[in-house]
């Protein structure tokens, strides 16, 4: 038994004093209350068994003020070509107009702040209406101190063709900050979009990133979100984004982990009528004393969903990665069909690995199937390109390389798939 | 619901055959728990001082531990205080032969099926038979004694064996391990003691047949095996039980030492009263099973068959200190009506190239829950290791539950591990297919369950593999069987 009272609040790491009332003052009464009642999770959690919070809970987060924000700051390193058009950038959870840039979308599209939308009819009928993370404090903190937010909205039979690229950027200040980005998708009947959701640590200081994302999608709407998490390496990072579905519509996510000392990720989908179809995917590429931990939930509720899950995992020095991803099926929901694969590669001694496939299931005319691996890289493998010319440290890059391709190459936008495997090479070639 | 679904249900709704009491008279021992009963019992049943401390020692950590509550299951809560902790038929005569045990025990024993005297001697089996807590009958000790085996009931070796008991009891699962073990720690009223001396080959198959029977007596089975260098082993474990109404708790605690090189195989089938339609009575199995491979090259292998027990929280473990050891774990659980079942392994991994293998079959029906819960950890010295785990569940019917917990660690780079797991059904189309070759819709679906759990019971010795299809049959094909 856990005693409520000896664990602290999350008030006691956080200072939520300042935040901004200014808008969804009963969403922000509410979060306050929830927040004085809710523990901070321990160790002695199941769910944070793995994952220790010492690095929050010994630290001390202030919010920022949108007036210390460095507005000159040059980003163009940052732009994507595809999204030049489409793009929303936020500076330590702050909207920056100036680095913004929405043109030219199809009539009816709203891709703006949240806050600049606080009387949109889905925005009152969704907005903290999909989170159902219980007994978290993460998203009543978001709920509480998110500022401008995200809100995208798509209607009935749009296709968005450029992608959206939302960009948040995290500069170097003199305090430790905590930031809470917000997205809030709407996608009407047969809409189509492509969401690009990125996580950028300018330098390499300490913060604390809780974003939170609500994705609602309506019957047919096809939805292709990729989330690129490059944090600082002293950063934590804890994300909490929820999809729900309608019928017939199709949700892919593909979350890559790069940055970030820990990050905390917990991707639901829950399946809100039949004929659904989903992605929850992640790759994670960590290094030196990184900690990467996902808790993923399908959530299958009604018959003949598809839902797919690849987790592969790289894990090198001292890094630790855990894997929790639950495959609920509920009662009555039949004709599911849930694949779930977690391959891990480890290639140091010191590295670790902890992962938990978990199968839930209340139906019986299932397919439900989960496959985890955890190994290293074959010596055959190795020996076979070592006898075609390579050195020993080239082979096993490029097996590194071509392991963590398989979800580089799902990226639905071109320059984010480049983008990326910089990236993958980066980390492949050490030296 | 499909025409297939409504023959698997009423196939399921098998009664529990071996529901039936029989009368013995009990010693009286006063109910509850405290210092003074365990005094009480640890002298009536003539056990030496270290002994005593040991269940005392054990019974003070007890009282501080917390009972546990982190499985998936619910269940009522048992009184501890208002069970009895001792239980021995009141006439207890020396044997020499079948003809003197109790007729009414002996009966008991021929309506559960049990080929006590000729069959088992005919099949090479020694058996010592455990009727509620006092073992009443030893055989095949002269054979065993030739060979330097110990086989005996726990009361017996801790008074003609102390320095062996002394020396591994509580050395694979000590006392303050668990809230169960504690409490059987303190409690245990008697078990097997079975002891292979140096590069012995155990000459038969050992068994042991638990049996409850007296309403309201907790059962606290305690077992320990010590195989020794280049010794093995085969064990087997049955069990079935009578229908009461009361839930009855039955907390033991098993202890497999294999030193180098040794080998031991334990086999269990377990088929206790699951309670009735409604959920109502049935055992609580809350047994905590753990071996340990101290020494090179040992293996350890354990076999299961869960059928009975409204509800089981079972973990049958290996701990692969040895250099090169094996673990092995083979299970097949099936619940129907409410029963409750939360049952897997842990292996271990400490030493060098060591190897486990975990393969689990689950079947659920009615309103039941079976759930696998397993850890599989890889220990930063365990280089070289390998674990491979398949956990598949079956679901019949739409009201049950198959849960799936793996916990998988690794903390080396050389070490790899594997793990999968399926959910499914019985298949239509394979019905379908069976049934155009002639073959009958109970059949085919009888063929198609045993297909499924065929990997697992080709593990058990072969006097417990046609056991093994009995029961399956029983509970899962109707009264064909």
């Amino acid at each position: 038994m856990v005693n409520v009272a000896d664990k602290q609040s999350l008030k006691s790491f956080v200072d939520t004093s300042s935040a901004e009332i200014k808008y969804f003052e009963s969403l922000r009464e509410e979060a306050k209350k929830l927040l004085e009642i809710r523990p901070f999770p321990t160790k002695r959690d199941e769910e944070w068994r793995f994952t220790d919070l010492k690095s929050i809970s010994n630290g001390y987060f202030k919010p920022i003020i949108k007036d210390q924000l460095d507005t000159a700051l040059n980003l163009d390193e940052y732009h994507l070509p595809e999204a030049k058009k489409s793009r929303l950038v936020f500076i330590n959870g702050h909207y920056s107009q100036g680095h913004s840039c929405i043109e030219g979308l199809p009539d009816g599209v709203i891709v703006d702040t949240i806050t600049n939308n606080e009387n949109h009819p889905k925005v009152k009928e969704y907005l903290a209406k999909i989170t159902n993370y219980t007994d978290d404090v993460f998203v009543p903190l978001n709920d509480l101190s998110f500022n401008d937010g995200t809100f995208i909205y798509v209607p009935k039979e749009v296709e968005i063709e450029q992608p959206i690229h939302i960009l948040n950027v995290f500069t170097n200040m003199e305090v430790a900050y905590f930031a809470t980005p917000r997205v809030l998708f709407v996608g009407e009947m047969y809409s189509k979009a492509t969401i690009i959701e990125e996580h950028v640590g300018l330098a390499q200081n300490q913060y604390l990133n809780i974003p939170v994302n609500e994705f609602r999608l309506y019957s047919g709407a096809h939805v292709h979100h990729a989330r690129i998490q490059r944090d600082s390496k002293q950063a934590t990072h804890i994300s909490r984004p929820i999809a729900m579905l309608d019928a017939h519509a199709e949700y892919h996510s593909y979350t890559i982990c790069l940055g970030a000392k820990l990050f905390r990720n917990e991707p639901r989908v829950i399946q809100n009528a039949a004929e659904v179809d989903f992605t929850v995917d992640g790759l994670v590429l960590i290094d030196g004393d990184q900690i990467a931990d996902t808790h993923s939930i399908m959530d299958h509720r009604y018959s003949y969903g598809n839902s797919h899950q690849l987790h592969k995992v790289v894990v090198n020095d001292q890094a630790h990665s855990i894997f929790n991803g639950k495959i609920f099926v509920a009662k009555d929901a039949q004709k599911i069909d849930s694949f779930q694969e977690n391959r891990n590669l480890l290639i140091s001694d010191d590295a670790k690995v902890n992962t938990k496939p978990q199968l839930e299931i209340f139906a019986d005319d299932v397919r439900c199937s989960h496959g985890a691996t955890i190994g290293q890289l074959q010596d055959e493998e190795v020996f076979y390109l070592q006898s075609r010319g390579l050195t020993e440290q080239k082979s096993r890059e490029l097996l590194v390389y071509a392991f963590a391709l398989e979800s580089v190459e799902s990226m639905a936008v071109k320059s984010v798939e480049e983008l990326l495997l910089r990236e993958v090479i980066a980390y492949t070639n050490r030296d | 619901m499909s025409e297939e679904t409504k023959a698997l249900e009423s196939m399921i709704g098998e009664e529990y055959k071996y529901g039936f009491t029989t009368d013995v008279e009990y010693e009286d021992f006063p109910k509850g728990l405290n210092e003074e009963i365990i005094k009480e019992l640890s002298q009536r049943k003539e056990e030496p001082e270290w002994m005593l401390e040991f269940r005392l020692k054990s019974y003070r950590a007890w009282k501080e531990m917390e009972e546990p509550e982190w499985f998936n299951a619910t269940y009522k809560k048992p009184d501890f205080e208002n069970l009895l902790y001792y239980s021995a038929p009141k006439k207890r005569p020396t044997l020499d032969s079948l003809d003197e045990v109790d007729p009414n025990i002996r009966e008991t024993y021929e309506k559960l099926g049990i080929p006590l005297e000729e069959q088992k001697m005919l099949a090479g089996v020694a058996v010592d038979a455990v009727f509620d807590s006092v073992s009443i009958f030893t055989s095949f000790k002269e054979k065993l004694a030739e060979a330097g085996v110990i086989f005996c009931s726990m009361s017996e070796a801790i008074k003609e064996h102390p320095e062996l008991v002394k020396k591994y009891i509580g050395s694979v699962v000590p006392a303050r391990d668990n809230f169960y073990a504690a409490l059987n720690s303190a409690v245990f009223s008697d078990g097997s003691f079975c002891y292979i001396p140096k590069n012995t080959k155990c000459p038969m198959e050992l068994s042991t047949y638990f049996r409850i029977n007296n309403m309201e007596s907790g059962q606290f089975e305690r077992t320990l095996i010590v195989a020794e260098e280049g010794a093995s082993v085969s064990y087997l474990e049955g069990c079935t039980a009578p229908m009461y109404d009361e839930n009855q708790l039955h907390a033991a605690v098993v202890e497999l030492v294999a030193l180098d090189r040794a080998d031991i195989k334990y086999s269990t089938i377990q088929n206790w009263y699951s309670g009735d339609e409604e959920g109502k009575g049935g055992i609580y199995n809350f047994v905590t099973k753990r071996g340990i491979c101290k020494g090179a090259h040992s293996k350890i292998s354990w076999t299961q068959l869960e059928t009975g027990s409204a509800v089981t929280l079972k973990y049958p473990s290996v701990i692969l200190q040895g250099d090169h050891s094996i673990g092995e774990f083979y299970s097949v659980a099936v619940t129907t009506k409410k029963q409750q079942a939360d049952t897997g392994t842990k292996m271990i991994h400490l030493g060098k190239n060591t190897r486990s293998t975990i393969i689990s079959k689950g079947i659920s029906a009615g309103e039941s829950n079976n759930s696998y819960r397993g850890e599989v950890k890889i220990g930063k010295k365990a280089t070289g290791s390998k674990n491979y785990s398949v956990c598949d569940s079956m679901l019949i019917g739409q009201t049950c539950g198959a849960h799936t917990f793996p916990y998988i660690s690794s903390e080396n780079a050389s070490s790899s591990v594997e793990h999968e797991a399926t959910t499914s059904r019985v298949g239509e189309e394979q019905i379908f297919y069976l049934m155009q070759r002639g073959i009958s819709e109970q059949d085919a679906i009888s063929m198609i369950i045993n297909g499924f759990v065929k990997d697992v019971l080709k593990e058990l010795p072969l006097e417990f593999a046609v056991e093994a299809n009995k029961l399956l049959d029983i509970k899962l094909e109707g009264s064909v069987g």
